[in-house]
């Protein structure tokens, strides 16, 4: 049987890789991203299941899923989504476990698209650059509409992620499997509220406390409670891409984290991780 | 109110790099085929996006005209017009 060895999450703003090349590797964000990558290479999965919002590349308003799932040998990144400093990469995808939870969550009353072709942006690209040397593991996108409102509610992608935990752990094959959620807790791209010279607005660090003392105390009715799209679009209109964390409590049954450290720069976001091995 | 058309046109700035490319070198042509009202045309050509987002496009799609340097947007400029819609 499969084992949900670990869960993990990481913001994935783009500046990040050019960032830690010219901050150096004990800079914040560098050190960061380096506690969660020592975390995810001490559980060592096999298999990393992603918690995505794709930024209008991969998706757009022509085919909007509200819940979708990549079902392919490969992929590549982050394709035309360029940004200075960030490399492209080959990244290797499970298709059989991207298969069997499709047909999982059909049967289970979720009817999430399904993609055999796809390229993926700096979303997935960034996180997998700090944490998953050489594209060492394969991935399994399961994507979350978390920009183009309507929003899923957040109990639903509580229960998406209560949905792939229980199928991972359902799996037949003797795999080694981690979850990790790509996600902003408070993010704002584009708006009126952009700082000067830059795409994003100042974090909302007091939603941020809010957010990461709810998921630490295990409080999690209450989290989907107050993560209401009116809520998070209050925040900031990427503030959505927290679905995929809510989406990773649903997965690890609501534990709590290891840890949870917020980072205010690049809007507001934090690195966690969640283990159970000691 | 759609603004499908508004939101493709930024979202091939950033898919197609040709349509980027053209979007450059002459936009009025490189807008031509998509399914934008004349106010819509008027407003991107001019890269007034106060006025695209009252038309309903998405600011995370409209943030990409200064991110790939279109129409001549820088993103003082791009901010500065965002702002006389007030929050």
């Amino acid at each position: 049987m499969a084992d949900l060895a670990g869960a993990f999450a990481t913001p994935h703003f783009p500046q990040a890789p050019a960032e830690v090349a010219r901050e150096g590797p004990r800079s914040q964000i560098a050190s960061l991203f380096s506690a969660v990558r020592a975390e995810v290479d001490a559980v060592d999965p096999d298999v990393l299941v992603m918690f995505d919002t794709d930024h209008f590349a991969t998706w757009f308003y022509d085919r909007m899923p509200t819940f979708s799932v990549g079902v392919a040998d490969r992929t590549a990144g982050p394709g035309t989504d360029e940004w200075p400093g960030l490399p492209s990469y080959e990244i290797p995808v499970q298709a059989a476990l991207g298969r069997y939870l499709h047909r999982t969550g059909i049967r289970n009353r979720f009817d999430l698209t399904l993609s055999e072709e796809f390229g993926v942006d700096h979303s997935i690209v960034v996180p997998l650059h700090f944490l998953n040397a050489d594209m060492r593991r394969p991935i399994v996108p399961v994507w979350i509409n978390g920009m183009a409102p309507p929003l899923p509610l957040a109990q639903r992608c509580f229960e998406l992620g209560a949905m792939v935990g229980e199928a991972i752990r359902a799996w037949p094959e003797p795999l080694r499997v981690g979850v990790l959620a790509s996600c902003s807790v408070s993010g704002e791209i584009g708006g009126s509220r952009a700082l000067p010279g830059r795409p994003y607005a100042a974090a909302d660090e007091a939603w941020v406390q809010h957010v990461s003392g709810r998921i630490t105390r295990g409080e999690v009715d209450e989290l989907l409670n107050e993560a209401t799209e009116e809520r998070m679009l209050e925040v900031g209109n990427v503030t959505g891409e927290m679905l995929n964390l809510i989406a990773l409590l649903g997965a690890v049954g609501g534990r709590r984290p290891r840890f949870l450290e917020p980072l205010y720069a690049f809007g507001g976001n934090v690195y966690g991780s969640w283990r159970w091995d000691r | 109110m759609s603004a499908y058309g508004i939101n493709k046109a930024c979202y091939l700035m950033q898919v197609d790099r040709a349509f980027r490319e053209q979007v450059r070198v002459d936009p009025a042509r490189a807008l031509a085929a998509l399914p934008l009202t004349a106010d819509e045309r008027q407003a991107l050509l001019s890269a007034d996006v106060a006025a695209l987002k009252r038309f309903g496009a998405n600011e995370i799609l409209l943030a990409r005209i200064p991110r790939f340097g279109l129409l001549g947007l820088s993103r003082e400029q791009y901010i500065e017009r965002m702002r006389t819609l007030g929050k």
